[in-house]
C-alpha cells in the first residue's frame, strides 16, 4: 500500500504540474525557451504514448464498473501532464502555430487538466460520482481528437484523407486573371468546401457561371460592386465571426490574395482579361506580378551559411559587412577609403565570397588583387567599381560574373576591350558607363545587342545645357 | 485506515500548515514557469524587439534616404496640383459642402467670407504621363519621368509646429525620436565613420517658422541615433577641430584614458547612456577626419556645379545643401535631411513663392539627375515636400494681384524618386477646388510605412518599449501604399 505521506507529496507534484501547464498556456507568447528545456520536448513523441494507453484503459475500468485502481490513474495522470509540458516545449519550437498545432496544444492541455480533475475527485472519494464518468466519456473523445490531430501535425494535414491530384499551379507569362490567378486563389482556398461534393451554403466556386448565380445567401459576386459582393464582404469580417470565410480552423486568404479578389471583381469579373490587358498603374498588376515573381530571399537560401562572429571580424571602421536582411546569409559589402589604405583589407573577404551578393569598392585605389578577389565572388548581382584606376586587363578577370545585375564603372580607364566581358554577363540589367575609355561606337553596339539593359551614359547633353543656361540663381543676379 | 480516510482526506479540512504547503508547491510551480521568461524583471527594450537590430527585416530597395523638407509647407496649389476650377471660380466663396466643418486655424476663422483664388502661377504637361507641373519648377519639370507625384497626401494638424513634428517623428506632440533615428536605430550606419542621420538647414527669404533640434531628437532612443546638424561653413561640427598644439596622437591617448573612465563610471552606474557616450566620442574622432573629407565640394568638376547651379558654391544655401546631401549619401549616411525654410505663403504668395521655388527648383532636380547617373537613384531614395497644403481661398480680404493661402491639412502633394518607388507616376486625386481628396488618400502614417517598407523594415515590427508601452514610428497605424512601389 501507498504510504499517506507518498501520496500526498504525489499530490503535491499533479498540483504543481497543473499550475506550471496553465503558466506555459497563458503566458506563452513571452517564454523563450534554453536549448536544455527545448530538448525535453523532443522526448513529447515517447512520452504520449503512456498517457493515452493508460488513461484509455482507466476510463474503460471506471465507466465498465470497475474500481480504477489508485496507482494506475497517478501515472496515467502524471503521463498526461507531462506529455503536455513537453509537448508545449515541443510546439514552441515551431514559432508561429498553425490551426492544427493550435487545437492539438490546447485539447492536450485539456486532457491533462481534466484527467487531473478526475484524479481529484478520485482522491476525495468521489472516483465513482456521476461527474467523474462525464469527465471519462469526455476525455475519451478528448484524447481521440488530441491523437488525430498530432497525427496531422508530424504527418501532414491530408495523411488519412484518400489520395488525390493537388498540384499547385504555375502562373504563366501574362495570365489571364480569372483562369489563372482568381482560379488558383478560390481552388486553393474555397473549393475544398464550395465543391460538387459538399457544396456549403448551396455554393458551388469552381466555375465562373456557378459564382455569378450565387449561393443560399445571395449575390456571391456582383460585377464592379466588391464592396456589395457577399464573397468579399465575408472575407473582411474578423475572423472570430460566425460568417467570415474562410470558416475558423481553414487557412484564411492573405492581404494580397482579398484585394486580387476585389479588383477582379471590381474591373467587372470578366475571365477574358489577362494581365497585359491592365493599365500598368492598375493595383491588381502589381499585386499579380508579386505573386508570379519569386521572393528574392528565396534565391539566397541556397548560398553557404555565415556565422555572425565571421561578419564581426571582417568587419572594421572602413569595411562594412552586413547580411542583406536578418535570417539571411547574403551579404552586402561597402568599403571606404582608410587613412592608410591596405589591400588585405579587402582580400580577405575571400572568407566569404561565395556570400557576397552586393559589394561596392568605389572610390579605392583598386590593384590586381583586389579584382582577383572579386572575380571569384561568383553570386555577385550588384558591383560598384566607379572611380577606381581599373583598366581592360582587371575588368577581363570577372568573365564569370554571370549573376552580376548591376554595375557601376564611370570614371575608369576600361576601354572598348572590356564590352565582351559585359556581352558575357547575361543578367545584366544596368550598366553605369561614363567617362571611361570606351568609345560610343562600341556601346551603341552593345545596346542594340542587349536592348533590355539599361545603359546609362550620364545626364544627357540636352538636359545638361537646359541647367547650365537656366541657371535658377547665377551669379551676376547676385 | 478507514477512519483515517474520513479525517485527513475530507477536501474541507485543511488545517493552516497544509494550505501554506499547498500553496508553496504552486508558487514553486510559477516560479519555474517565470524562469523560461527571459524579460519578466528586466523589461530591456532592445531584447523585446520582434526582430535583430540592424540588420533589414527583408531585402531592401533603398539603403538610404535623402529628405528634401520644404519647411513652412509650399502651396500645392502651385505646384503639383493644377486646378482650373479655382481660376474660373475666382472670388466665389467656398461651397459649405467642399470645406464640411474643417477646422481653421486662428489666422482665417474670423473671416467671413472664403473666396477661391486662383493658382497664382501657369501649369504644363510634362513627361511622357502628363504630370502637371507649375511654371515655377522648370527643372524638376525636367525630370518628371523619374519622380513619383503624390497629390493625396493627408495630416491632422493645422499649425507648423505639430505638423512638422507629425511627419518626423509620426506624432503630433513632440517626444519620440524622428524617422532619421528610427532608420539609425533600425538599420545601423552603412559608414562608421560617419553619423548615419545628418541634418543640413537652408533658409529662403519668404515667411518662415523655426526650426527646432527636437525635430532630429533621437527621443527616447539610444542618444546616438541623434540626428547631426552640419553647420555651413568652416567648421560643418563646432569643436570638431583638435586645438592648436594637440597631435592625433595626443587625442587618441586622451581619448583612451577617458575612456578607461568612463567604462569604470559603467561598471558602477549600469548607465547605458555613458557607453553611448564613449562610443560618441569615438565617432567623433573618425569624424576629425572624414567629415572634412566629405563636405569639401572643390573636388568637383565644373560640370558638377553647373548642374546643382552656381549658387551650390555659396555654403549654406539650399543648392549647396543638395550637392553635399549627393555626397553624404555616396559615403553611406543612411538618412539625410534638408530642411529649407520660408514655404509659409500666409501673403504675397506671388513673389515669395517664385523667390522660394529659384532656390531649390534646379537644385532638387540636379540631384536626382545626378544620383541617377551614378545609379544611385537604384538605392536611393529622395523625397520632396512640406508638412502640410495650403487653403484654396485666400487669407485676408479678396485681392487677386497680392493675396496668400492659410493651412490646409486636407490634401497637399510630394514626390519622391528613386529607391524602390515607381517612377513617372501621379498618385492620388483631389477634387475640382483641390481641397478634398477623391481616390487614393496617403495618411502620414501610410508614409512612414511605406518609406519604412522601401528601407527592408516592416513598420510593425520596428518597436521600442518606453515607459511601459511599445511605440512605433507608426505608433498603432499605417499601411504601406503597395501601389507606389515599383
Amino acid at each position: 500500500m501507498v504510504s499517506n505521506s507518498a501520496k500526498r507529496g504525489i499530490n503535491y507534484v499533479v498540483f504543481g504540474l497543473n499550475v506550471f501547464l496553465i503558466f506555459c498556456l497563458l503566458f506563452e507568447s513571452y517564454m523563450v525557451l534554453p536549448n536544455g528545456v527545448a530538448w525535453l520536448g523532443r522526448w513529447h513523441p515517447v512520452i504520449l504514448h503512456f498517457p493515452i494507453v493508460l488513461l484509455l484503459i482507466a476510463i474503460f475500468l471506471g465507466l465498465t464498473g470497475k474500481k480504477v485502481p489508485w496507482k494506475l490513474l497517478m501515472i496515467a495522470v502524471l503521463s498526461a501532464l507531462i506529455t503536455a509540458i513537453s509537448g508545449f516545449f515541443l510546439g514552441s519550437e515551431s514559432g508561429i502555430k498553425g490551426d492544427l498545432l493550435y487545437w492539438h496544444q490546447w485539447m492536450g492541455a485539456a486532457v491533462a487538466l481534466i484527467a487531473s480533475v478526475w484524479y481529484g475527485l478520485a482522491g476525495m472519494g468521489h472516483g465513482d460520482g456521476t461527474v467523474s464518468k462525464v469527465l471519462q466519456v469526455i476525455l475519451i473523445g478528448l484524447v481521440g481528437f488530441t491523437g488525430h490531430y498530432g497525427g496531422m501535425v508530424t504527418h501532414g494535414e491530408d495523411f488519412l484523407a484518400l489520395p488525390k491530384n493537388r498540384k499547385k499551379k504555375e502562373i504563366p507569362e501574362n495570365p489571364l486573371i480569372y483562369e489563372d490567378v482568381v482560379g488558383m486563389i478560390l481552388d486553393d482556398k474555397c473549393v475544398k468546401c464550395h465543391n460538387s461534393n459538399k457544396q456549403k451554403g448551396e455554393l458551388l466556386m469552381t466555375d465562373l457561371a456557378e459564382l455569378r448565380k450565387g449561393g443560399e445567401s445571395g449575390s456571391t459576386l456582383i460585377p464592379g460592386e466588391p464592396e456589395n459582393s457577399e464573397m468579399i464582404k465575408r472575407l473582411h469580417l474578423l475572423p472570430e465571426d460566425e460568417e467570415h470565410m474562410p470558416p475558423e480552423g481553414e487557412r484564411p486568404l492573405t492581404p494580397s490574395e482579398i484585394q486580387i479578389l476585389e479588383r477582379w471583381i471590381a474591373l467587372g469579373a470578366s475571365d477574358s482579361i489577362r494581365l497585359g490587358h491592365l493599365d500598368p498603374l492598375e493595383p491588381l498588376v502589381g499585386l499579380v506580378r508579386d505573386l508570379m515573381e519569386p521572393d528574392p530571399m528565396e534565391k539566397w537560401k541556397a548560398l553557404p551559411a555565415v556565422a555572425d562572429t565571421t561578419i564581426n571580424n571582417l568587419s572594421s571602421d572602413y569595411l562594412t559587412v552586413t547580411r542583406i536582411a536578418s535570417h539571411s546569409d547574403a551579404l552586402s559589402v561597402s568599403a571606404y577609403l582608410p587613412p592608410e589604405y591596405r589591400a588585405d583589407d579587402i582580400v580577405d573577404l575571400k572568407r566569404v565570397a561565395n556570400n557576397i551578393v552586393e559589394l561596392d569598392l568605389s572610390g579605392l585605389p583598386l590593384g590586381a588583387e583586389e579584382m582577383a578577389l572579386v572575380a571569384v565572388c561568383t553570386n555577385l548581382e550588384w558591383l560598384e567599381l566607379d572611380r577606381t584606376p581599373i583598366t581592360d586587363a582587371e575588368m577581363a578577370k570577372l568573365q564569370g560574373l554571370t549573376r552580376l545585375g548591376l554595375l557601376k564603372i564611370y570614371e575608369t580607364h576600361i576601354g572598348d576591350a572590356s564590352i565582351s566581358v559585359f556581352r558575357g554577363m547575361k543578367n545584366l540589367k544596368s550598366l553605369y558607363i561614363w567617362e571611361t575609355g570606351v568609345s560610343p561606337s562600341a556601346l551603341e553596339e552593345l545596346k542594340k545587342e542587349r536592348p533590355n539593359v539599361h545603359i546609362d551614359y550620364g545626364i544627357d547633353d540636352g538636359t545638361k545645357a537646359f541647367f547650365v543656361t537656366k541657371d535658377s540663381i547665377s551669379k551676376t543676379e547676385k | 485506515m478507514e477512519e483515517e480516510r474520513t479525517n485527513a482526506d475530507n477536501p474541507l479540512k485543511v488545517n493552516r500548515r497544509h494550505f501554506f504547503s499547498q500553496l508553496s508547491v504552486g508558487i514553486g510551480s510559477l516560479a519555474l514557469g517565470s524562469l523560461l521568461i527571459p524579460d519578466l524583471f528586466k523589461g530591456s527594450a532592445e531584447q523585446l524587439a520582434a526582430q535583430p537590430l540592424g540588420i533589414p527585416h527583408f531585402a531592401p530597395k533603398a539603403k538610404r534616404i535623402i529628405y528634401l523638407f520644404q519647411a513652412g509647407a509650399p502651396s500645392q496649389l502651385e505646384t503639383f496640383d493644377h486646378k482650373p476650377t479655382l481660376r474660373k471660380r475666382m472670388g466665389e466663396d467656398l461651397p459649405e459642402s467642399i470645406r464640411n466643418g474643417q477646422r481653421l486655424t486662428g489666422m482665417t476663422s474670423g473671416q467671413e467670407k472664403f473666396p477661391l483664388m486662383p493658382p497664382a502661377v501657369k501649369f504644363q504637361q510634362h513627361g511622357s504621363n502628363g504630370t502637371w507641373i507649375s511654371d515655377f519648377f522648370p527643372h524638376i519639370a525636367k525630370i518628371a519621368d523619374d519622380i513619383c507625384v503624390v497629390r493625396s497626401m493627408h495630416t491632422e494638424a493645422i499649425n507648423h509646429d505639430p505638423a512638422i513634428t507629425f511627419f518626423q517623428t509620426g506624432s503630433q506632440i513632440s517626444g519620440r525620436p524622428s524617422m532619421g533615428s528610427w532608420m539609425s536605430y533600425g538599420l545601423g550606419s552603412e559608414n562608421k565613420n560617419l553619423p548615419s542621420f545628418v541634418v543640413l538647414t537652408s533658409r529662403g527669404k519668404g515667411n518662415s517658422q523655426g526650426l527646432y533640434s527636437k525635430l532630429w531628437s533621437s527621443g527616447f532612443l539610444d542618444s546616438k541615433h541623434q540626428g547631426v546638424l552640419l553647420r555651413s561653413g568652416k567648421d560643418p561640427v563646432l569643436y570638431l577641430n583638435d586645438p592648436e598644439g594637440i597631435s592625433r596622437s595626443d587625442k587618441r591617448h586622451l581619448l583612451d584614458q577617458v575612456s578607461s573612465l568612463n567604462k569604470l563610471h559603467h561598471v558602477e552606474t549600469g548607465d547605458d547612456e555613458i557607453e553611448s557616450r564613449i562610443a560618441q566620442y569615438e565617432m567623433a574622432y573618425r569624424m576629425q577626419m572624414s567629415v572634412p573629407d566629405v563636405m569639401d565640394i572643390s573636388k568637383e568638376p565644373e560640370s558638377i556645379i553647373k548642374l546643382y547651379g552656381e549658387d551650390c558654391q555659396v555654403p549654406g544655401t539650399y543648392a549647396a545643401n543638395a550637392l553635399q546631401a549627393r555626397r553624404l549619401a555616396e559615403n553611406g549616411v543612411r538618412f539625410i535631411q534638408l530642411y529649407h525654410q520660408g514655404w509659409d505663403q500666409h501673403g504675397n504668395l506671388h513673389n515669395e513663392m517664385a523667390g522660394q521655388a529659384k532656390d531649390v527648383d534646379q537644385a532638387s532636380a540636379a540631384l536626382v539627375l545626378d544620383l541617377k547617373q551614378r545609379g544611385m537613384l537604384e538605392d536611393t531614395l529622395v523625397v520632396w515636400g512640406g508638412e502640410f497644403g495650403r487653403s484654396n481661398y485666400c487669407q485676408g480680404k479678396f485681392d487677386p494681384e497680392n493675396y496668400g493661402r492659410d493651412h490646409h491639412p486636407r490634401a497637399f502633394s510630394i514626390w519622391m524618386a528613386g529607391g524602390g518607388i515607381k517612377p513617372g507616376i501621379n498618385y492620388g486625386q483631389t477634387d475640382e477646388f483641390g481641397y478634398n481628396i477623391v481616390e487614393n488618400p496617403v495618411h502620414i502614417n501610410d508614409f512612414h510605412a511605406t518609406l519604412m517598407h522601401a528601407m527592408g523594415l516592416d513598420h510593425e515590427q520596428l518597436i521600442y518599449k518606453y515607459q511601459g508601452r511599445r511605440f512605433r514610428l507608426t505608433d498603432v497605424a499605417g499601411n504601406v501604399v503597395k501601389d507606389l512601389l515599383a
